[in-house]
């Protein structure tokens, strides 16, 4: 009863972004004893960025990328081209699953996908106008 | 495989060749076979994607040995041999229009791009979003890009796959690909 109610003031305190003493003593019952909830609302106030940090890393959302790794080849030859010095790259993306549907267990794909010149130069371009939107929403 | 051929509408079958055909002609970058399932599906037509990609995979292994050895149509449809009485009529005949048409057309030799041995990049999309509020946070406001990658698979066929990223993430992963542009100028 005691960790269930704890957990039920700390989610309340989470859930309502409170960051000032004031607001979380308030929460306390009148004669609840001094020291222990000044104890506690000092405890709850230390712990409460890396509570709300978990808490939007953990809700719901898409697959997340989780790592991203990337090399240049030159391809020199095949049975169909003798000679060619062609560059080419190649991305492996880690792509995790929603973690709140895998539980302990998240599921990690891989994606590996080749770029040409050609098509790494449309993927900057798109990148280049999220880049210029986050600008344009920074700056509002 | 054959007795599910038997399972798609003529004009859907046509579409299908035509998409592999195009795709061995470089025309298009892959074989829609995803949405194209859907509208068979929706058609009424019970048929599911794995099928249908083993099919596609048939056809376009078909098409392109018969390009390499330059067959003429009648030459394609000996080589479909006794495979040729479990084929639907309709896709026989298909086949050999399709091939009369655009088969002698398919450009066999492979120009540098072609050695599909990874998924091939086609197209992204993406979208900027902050999320406002959850079950846990009643005021998050937090930032995040989502981006869906559009994907050629080695047998030619195009998938989608989504993902988020933090707007950290976002900047390292653009960081990333400057560098990849820049050592390709470079190579």
């Amino acid at each position: 009863q005691l960790v269930s109610a704890l957990h039920n003031l700390t989610r309340h305190v989470v859930y309502r972004g409170l960051t000032r003493a004031e607001d979380i003593l308030c929460l306390f019952p009148e004669n609840f004893h001094q020291n222990l909830k000044n104890l506690l609302t000092k405890i709850i106030l230390e712990n409460i960025s890396s509570w709300r940090n978990e808490a939007q890393a953990s809700q719901i959302s898409l697959p997340r990328l989780v790592d991203m790794d990337w090399r240049v080849d030159i391809k020199t030859s095949s049975d169909s081209i003798a000679r060619m010095a062609v560059p080419t790259c190649l991305l492996q993306l880690k792509i995790q699953e929603d973690a709140a549907l895998c539980g302990d267990n998240p599921v990690v794909s891989a994606l590996t996908v080749e770029l040409s010149k050609e098509t790494l130069d449309t993927m900057l371009e798109g990148l280049g106008r999220i880049r210029d939107q986050l600008s344009a929403v920074a700056n509002k | 495989a054959a007795d599910k051929i038997r399972l798609i509408p003529q004009d859907f079958f046509a579409e299908l060749c035509e998409q592999i055909i195009q795709h061995l002609n470089h025309k298009i970058p892959g074989i829609n076979t995803a949405e194209l399932c859907q509208r068979i599906q929706t058609s009424g037509v019970d048929i599911n994607i794995g099928d249908l990609a083993k099919i596609a995979n048939i056809l376009s292994f078909l098409f392109s040995t018969a390009a390499r050895n330059n067959l003429s149509t009648e030459e394609l449809i000996t080589t479909l041999g006794s495979g040729i009485s479990a084929l639907p009529k309709h896709a026989v005949q298909v086949i050999r229009h399709m091939w009369n048409e655009q088969g002698k057309a398919i450009a066999v030799s492979e120009d540098a791009g072609n050695m599909a041995t990874v998924g091939q990049f086609v197209d992204m999309k993406w979208k900027l979003g902050v999320a406002m509020s959850s079950d846990t946070c009643r005021s998050l406001k937090y930032p995040y890009v989502t981006v869906t990658l559009t994907v050629a698979d080695p047998s030619g066929q195009i998938t989608n796959k989504s993902f988020e990223m933090t707007i950290p993430q976002f900047k390292n992963f653009f960081r990333q690909f400057k560098e990849m542009a820049s050592v390709l100028e470079t190579v």
